[in-house]
């Protein structure tokens, strides 16, 4: 009996010195990781400085396509920050076990991909000063004053979220982590708010752990639904969509799933986590990739087929631009590489190892990327009344080297808040201040 | 001594040279003032069922009829004037122009608008305009009752009841969840405080 104990307290100790030694030990290959997104941010923001000082007129951006790869950047950061409630929320209420140590990565990635999406919203604005005014002279009846709130709302939800999961592991990194700078110290102490693992704590975060697994699913919902709608109430081919609202949440869900398997690749490789990310839970995040992709394919369908049925006017247009004209390599790119043969390689146990399923979330991702720009530049190249009499320039789009730049500077910033998070806190869940509950099934998480 | 003489003569030249030209131009523009007069315009009105007409009438300062002199007509708008009438606009041998003023126009509530008749940039008369409010146009509603109905394209004042009813409890209910959440952590705080 004490041998086995002696042989619990020594996994326990092997556990918490594994899932601890990144905070302590820093690598040159991480110094070198930040000063390379260091310089991407910084070449953005000198594209910042220029939009800033002489306008919009920096950007590729006239009258018609007065939305460009900002707003499908905006999109595609909020489509992943969807991943979060699929993790806390749906994962943890279905007693998903396997799933548990991927919570954090998922919660993290949400909170990183929120403020992006936030920041991203702000660039696009021609005066960024005037931002307040959405307040001042808030209107409730536009679906943009919607998205502001319920963005924010989500914001903060996805922050409590992450900081109520790490609370114990808070209070390990105060106790435990000796030999690290004093403001580290300092952080934890702080963040920790005197959590001593009593059991009325546990009890009362168990608490608080239930009603954001339930609550925070509407809101992520609600957050991809009013962004939906954002596009489906403005009248424009291709966004004039009842589908709209289901079709944004599932791809949210399968590009959130596929940003996951890519950080799992990455931090099992970087923190040497192979114990803890094992093959077991490449797998079951492929079945997971399938079944949601297939759940995309099919609002895919009933996306197009209506439409491409009955061919009326500048809808018409609309979709013979997008499966034979100038988007198609695009748009077949998106749906085969990105949707059908992800789903059909991923049927392979094989493909379902580390590093298949990493490249096909590699393409996933890509896909999801260029779908939103399918979704918001080729509708407004298309408006309902004829284009007469205006410049060749207002007919195309061709992002500017200052677009690209911020863009790429916003997935630095991304990655840049998960580096320093994953830096700073641990990233598996060392301590567990879940119970199994009798009287309530549902809720055994 | 020489050189200073020199310089004080070249100075002098100068001055008298920029005088000469300075009284010249003034001169020259002192011409063209005098030569140029004013015209007298009058309007006239007709209206009978279907049509509208401005009818505008030069003579010079001798009462003789101006011919050829060309007139712009406008509506005043909200930013700018509407040029109405054709093209160009030249009065004929008898001096007399006429310019159909269009059916739909919308007015201001009781169907005023001001109609501009101008001379500009002519040769020989000086630039005049001349402003006269008619009861030609369309009557719109005033902007007091556009804002009586509620509706998802009025004001913010005026956002339909349901629609704020229903986001404002939708707000509460996950605002009020958030703080509560709050509210437990700060719990959690001090449970661990007293410990």
């Amino acid at each position: 009996m004490s041998k086995q104990s002696e042989h619990q307290q020594e996994f326990r100790e092997r556990r918490e010195k594994d899932l601890l030694r990144h905070i302590i030990k820093t690598s040159l290959n991480y110094k070198l990781w930040i000063a390379f997104l260091i310089l991407i941010i910084l070449i953005g923001m000198y594209g910042y400085y220029r939009q800033l000082k002489y306008g919009l007129i920096v950007t590729a951006m006239r009258d018609y396509t007065s939305w460009g790869i900002y707003i499908s950047n905006f999109v595609f950061f909020v489509a992943i920050s969807l991943v979060g409630s699929l993790f806390s929320s749906i994962l943890k209420l279905n007693k998903n076990e396997w799933s548990k140590p991927l919570t954090r990565i998922s919660e993290i990635i949400a909170v990183s991909a929120i403020i992006c999406a936030i920041v991203i919203i702000i660039v696009d604005m021609g005066r960024p000063d005037r931002f307040f005014y959405v307040i001042r002279y808030l209107r409730i009846q536009s679906p943009i004053i919607w998205d502001v709130i319920i963005i924010s709302t989500y914001l903060v939800i996805s922050l409590i979220l992450l900081y109520s999961s790490l609370l114990p592991d808070l209070a390990l990194c105060r106790d435990r982590l000796t030999a690290i700078p004093q403001w580290k110290k300092k952080l934890y102490r702080m963040l920790a708010i005197n959590w001593r693992n009593h059991p009325n704590q546990l009890d009362m975060l168990q608490k608080v752990t239930k009603i954001l697994a339930i609550s925070v699913l509407p809101v992520a919902f609600a957050i991809h639904t009013v962004t939906s709608w954002l596009f489906a109430t403005t009248w424009r081919p291709g966004w004039d969509s009842t589908n709209l609202g289901p079709y944004f949440v599932s791809g949210a869900f399968m590009a959130g799933a596929a940003a996951i398997i890519i950080a799992m690749y990455f931090i099992r490789k970087s923190l040497h986590l192979k114990a803890y990310i094992t093959e077991a839970h490449f797998d079951k995040m492929g079945k997971l990739l399938v079944l949601l992709s297939l759940v995309y394919l099919y609002f895919n369908i009933n996306e197009y087929l209506g439409p491409a049925f009955k061919m009326v006017g500048v809808e018409g247009e609309h979709i013979i631009e997008l499966f034979v004209g100038k988007y198609a390599p695009m748009y077949w790119f998106v749906q085969l590489g990105g949707l059908v043969l992800p789903i059909v390689f991923l049927l392979f146990k094989g493909m379902r190892r580390s590093l298949p399923i990493f490249i096909i979330s590699t393409f996933i991702i890509l896909g999801a990327w260029f779908k939103r720009f399918l979704i918001v530049i080729p509708s407004l190249q298309h408006p309902y009344l004829p284009i007469q009499g205006v410049d060749e320039s207002y007919l195309h789009y061709n992002p500017t080297w200052e677009e690209w730049a911020i863009t790429l500077a916003s997935f630095a910033w991304f990655l840049l808040i998960i580096t320093i998070l994953i830096k700073l806190f641990p990233i598996i869940p060392i301590q567990k201040h879940e119970h199994v509950s009798k009287r309530h099934p549902i809720l055994n998480f | 001594m020489k050189a200073t003489l020199f310089n004080i003569i070249w100075v002098l030249k100068i001055s008298w040279s920029v005088l000469i030209i300075f009284f010249s131009f003034n001169t020259v523009l002192a011409q063209e003032d005098d030569m140029m007069e004013d015209a007298k315009i009058e309007l006239s009105f007709i209206e009978d069922a279907d049509s509208k007409i401005i009818v505008a009438t030069a003579t010079n300062k001798n009462d003789e009829p101006i011919e050829d002199l060309e007139l712009y007509f406008y509506v005043k708008r909200s930013f700018s004037n509407l040029p109405i009438g054709d093209f160009f606009n030249a009065t004929d041998e008898t001096g007399t122009i006429k310019v159909e003023f269009p059916n739909d126009l919308p007015g201001d509530p009781e169907g005023n608008v001001a109609i501009l008749v101008k001379l500009m940039d002519s040769d020989l008369y000086n630039d005049m305009t001349l402003e006269t409010i008619k009861k030609w146009g369309v009557p719109s509603p005033s902007p007091s009752q556009f804002h009586e109905k509620r509706s998802l394209w009025a004001a913010a004042a005026n956002a339909p009841i349901p629609l704020i009813l229903i986001i404002s409890a939708l707000i509460f209910s996950i605002w009020f969840i958030i703080c509560y959440i709050i509210y437990i952590l700060f719990k959690i705080r001090k449970i661990g405080m007293v410990t």
